[in-house]
């Protein structure tokens, strides 16, 4: 546990050192006022744009409830840009550590694997998921001012099925990120496939119940409707068992001393 | 303390990096692993240091796996890099609180270790600046902040201009009057100053295990180097109808005489030049170098 703290505070203060404590927030918070500035002015910029001929603009666009702008912030900004910075961020996370002999040298004193990654994903974790709580914060403001209040307590349920994707992200970066040793093949094989997952949700309501990016979906759900999916459940099962898998095949492969390739 | 490699044998895909390797260590030696590049030495102090498992085989510690014996263990990798982000204060706190060391202790610890390594003063300065001398003794001070019974450096001098290599010697001498060591190199005057005991090393087999004064009596042969300058070219003659003389080889104003046996005959060599009044430059007994021996050992094998 001493060296679970001793390695997440190393990570801590290395975001502090490379600024990542500052751009990796604000990247959300831009992310979240975009969805609802651009769906509110979009009818005039069309107008103003468009030279107006011809075009008739709907009001209903204008219209949008609260709920329904915060669930594209989720869907249409966090999930898409907001997902490939998060890769981008995190492609090094163990594979920095890889080139240049920190981690072998780290597993030359009495540290235990488990605690080489908790402390990895713990702490990146806590730190993307307030990334994100943050942006999503400054997005619901600007909704509610824009557009109509969104349920407070619908808020912080969507957000933490929101969060419990998130967690999956993060771990299967990281192991990504320990199993491959360049970091574009990391962040291509991350983001194609963590966007792959994305994007299938809500084909077949099978898939989605193992499918850890219906996590997404049902936090717009909640959003949108105000009400939790009966079939959620199995999808957060679904989700905190994908993490665990990732995790352990990270621990197997770093044990294994698979990493040392030569 | 005592380590023991027991059989060690590597294997990476087809190559075999370290074929049954044993040899045993015990507390206060100080012992050099030299080899060719390539001989698998690198390989071998990584098995040791509990970086790659070894294909077969085992390394005990005290008769311990050395995986459940990593306090105990000092590592000097080849090129420590560290953080970069970090200053030399905070890489000893991280690396020595990861040793499981109080912080009470790194707080008296790590200045201490700071001055016997030569990097007072930098304390606080970004390893990122350090120059390729002050990260290894910056990873000496590392390897020896937890008080380890055995410290294994792989390399630690060979990366180093001149200056960085005297620095770095100097405080492995220092060292070594307290801890067992084990380091690798290929260069071979560095391993003659600091080691007594040598382990060749060569297609991952130990071929040789040996100290330094046996190496050196096993190899020298009953021959002496004399040099004269050619005034004196006569003499040569008179040296080859001595009785003890079996043998001389001429080059140029250079002599290299084979006695019968060097403890008697090199007086009377010496007597019967300064009988003829022969204008000596230098007269020595041939000794092989380490060098040579080195090369002996490593190509002809």
């Amino acid at each position: 546990m001493n060296n679970f703290a001793v390695l997440a505070k190393k990570e801590f203060v290395q975001m502090v050192r490379e600024f990542k404590v500052i751009w990796l927030p604000l990247v959300f918070i831009f992310l979240g006022i975009t969805q609802p500035v651009v769906s509110y002015y979009l009818p005039s910029i069309l107008e103003a744009l468009g030279g107006g001929q011809g075009i008739t603009i709907d009001p209903s666009m204008a219209a949008q409830k609260g709920g329904e702008v915060l669930a594209s912030t989720l869907g249409s900004q966090f999930d898409q840009l907001g997902v490939m910075i998060i890769i981008v961020s995190m492609m090094g996370v163990v594979q920095s550590d890889k080139a240049n002999g920190m981690l072998a040298f780290i597993l030359t004193r009495p540290v235990t694997v488990g605690s080489y990654i908790s402390g990895k994903i713990i702490s990146n974790y806590l730190f993307v998921a307030c990334s994100v709580a943050l942006g999503y914060l400054v997005s619901y403001l600007y909704v509610v001012f824009l557009f109509t209040s969104v349920d407070f307590g619908d808020l912080i349920v969507a957000l933490l099925f929101y969060l419990l994707w998130i967690l999956f992200i993060v771990s299967f970066t990281t192991m990504i990120s320990t199993i491959f040793n360049s970091q574009g093949i990391i962040a291509l094989i991350s983001i194609v496939f963590l966007l792959g997952c994305r994007i299938i949700v809500g084909l077949s309501p099978v898939i989605d119940n193992v499918n850890p990016a219906s996590m997404s979906k049902h936090a717009m759900e909640v959003l949108i409707l105000g009400t939790v999916n009966s079939q959620a459940l199995w999808g957060v099962l679904a989700a905190l068992a994908w993490t665990a898998v990732t995790i352990l095949i990270t621990n197997i492969w770093i044990s294994k001393k698979k990493f040392n390739n030569e | 303390m005592k380590l023991e490699i027991k059989n060690v044998t590597k294997k990476f895909k087809e190559k075999t990096a370290v074929n049954n390797f044993s040899m045993e260590l015990q507390s206060g030696e100080c012992v050099g692993l030299i080899g060719p590049n390539g001989a698998g030495k690198s390989t071998l102090i990584k098995v040791i240091a509990d970086i790659i498992d070894p294909s077969t085989g085992e390394v005990l510690l005290d008769g311990k796996k050395i995986s459940k014996m990593k306090k105990e263990i000092g590592y000097l990798p080849q090129y420590p890099n560290f953080f970069q982000w970090m200053t030399a204060k905070e890489t000893l706190t991280f690396m020595g609180q990861l040793s499981g060391i109080k912080r009470e202790e790194l707080l008296n610890g790590i200045p201490e270790i700071l001055s016997k390594v030569g990097l007072s003063g930098e304390e606080n300065s970004k390893v990122r600046t350090f120059s390729g001398g002050m990260k290894q003794r910056l990873g000496i001070a590392q390897a020896l902040l937890h008080k380890p019974a055995l410290i294994v450096m792989d390399e630690p001098v060979s990366a180093l201009d001149p200056i960085g290599r005297r620095e770095v010697l100097n405080i492995i001498k220092e060292i070594k009057k307290d801890t067992t060591i084990l380091l690798s190199t290929h260069i071979l005057s560095d391993a003659e100053e600091i080691c007594e005991r040598f382990v060749i090393i060569k297609s991952g087999k130990k071929i040789e295990d040996t100290t330094m004064s046996e190496l050196l009596n096993r190899n020298s042969g009953n021959k002496i180097n004399v040099d004269i300058t050619s005034k004196s070219q006569k003499w040569i003659e008179n040296v080859k109808s001595l009785n003890f003389v079996k043998g001389v080889e001429v080059m140029g104003n250079k002599l290299k005489i084979e006695v019968e046996d060097i403890e008697s005959n090199k007086n009377m060599l010496l007597a019967n030049a300064l009988e003829h009044n022969v204008d000596l430059v230098r007269f020595e007994i041939d000794n092989d170098t380490l060098e040579e021996i080195f090369l002996k050992l490593v190509v002809e094998k």
